[in-house]
């Protein structure tokens, strides 16, 4: 089970709301790339994971992007403060407002609300570490395109944090790749599935 | 978990942290209700003794509780899920 703690992983304090710039950040929150779509996708991966190394990293990762997921939710927070009804036409806001006023609603840039669709769970380990791979790398140029579309420190400091932990994931989905082939027989990887052919892991 | 004593243990830690839990929310909705607060003082002293002795004798329960110094016991099997863990 889990249990939260009361505090970000990394602070978020921006003096200047922006709802124009919320509405792009909200993509990872809610887009095919966001932190929603990360802790869903390796939360649920784990339970077919064969070695408990890969196990612990989609735990642990996972559960950071639950802690990433709050953070770009403090920063939407922060960006929509205090808007006047004129803040809200100018800056194109009024889409978003009309159904969901400043809360804080899991879509994509776009419009599009979070789906399952955009979180690959094959149970074969490596299909699945190789999603993680492609999934960290996304992630981080989702962040570097927010990083190009605008110049605020306050909003640019929280979010090159989050840039970097896409960066240290997928070291450690490296490390769970080469770990998992370590276990595998190295003339053909895909000789068996270890996350089904568990009566077969005698080649260990 | 890799005898009886360690799952009686944890059934016992799971009774508490759900004694504990049910304390937690009906606190956030009466903050202000004393006996519950000393309830919740009382069932959170326990639970602090039964973790330490659990995490110490059968594994860590969270990430930060790995009270072992020569071995990360952290990611050993069997997990949550698994049959056997239950």
């Amino acid at each position: 089970m889990w249990s939260y703690e009361k505090k970000l992983q990394y602070p978020v304090k921006i003096k200047n709301p922006n709802p124009k710039l919320a509405q792009i950040i909200i993509s990872q929150l809610g887009g095919p790339d966001g932190e929603l779509a990360a802790s869903m996708r390796y939360l649920n991966q784990r339970y077919a994971m064969p070695y408990d190394e890969i196990t612990g990293i989609l735990t642990d990762v996972g559960t950071e992007e639950l802690a990433h997921l709050e953070m770009v939710a403090a920063i939407l927070y922060q960006l929509t403060r205090n808007l006047s009804e004129a803040d809200i036409k100018a800056g194109g806001f009024d889409t978003y407002f009309v159904d969901h006023t400043t809360g804080i609603y899991p879509i994509a840039a776009s419009g599009v609300p979070m789906d399952m669709k955009y979180v690959g769970i094959k149970g074969d380990l490596l299909a699945d570490l190789h999603e993680d791979l492609a999934a960290e790398q996304k992630a981080r140029v989702t962040y570097d395109n927010i990083l190009r579309l605008t110049d605020d420190p306050d909003v640019r400091d929280p979010i090159k944090f989050l840039r970097e932990r896409e960066i240290v994931h997928y070291q450690r989905f490296g490390d769970a790749l080469r770990i998992a082939q370590d276990h595998m027989e190295s003339r053909n990887f895909y000789a068996m599935n270890p996350s089904f052919d568990k009566a077969t892991n005698c080649l260990n | 978990m890799e005898n009886n004593t360690g799952k009686a243990m944890l059934c016992k830690l799971r009774a508490l942290d759900f004694s504990l839990y049910e304390t937690v929310l009906y606190l956030d909705a009466y903050p202000h209700d004393g006996d519950a607060l000393a309830y919740y003082h009382k069932l959170l002293e326990q639970r602090k003794s039964l973790m330490e002795e659990y995490e110490s004798s059968f594994g860590p329960i969270t990430p930060m509780g790995n009270t072992c110094t020569g071995e990360w016991k952290w990611i050993k099997s069997p997990w949550p899920w698994e049959y056997d863990a239950n």
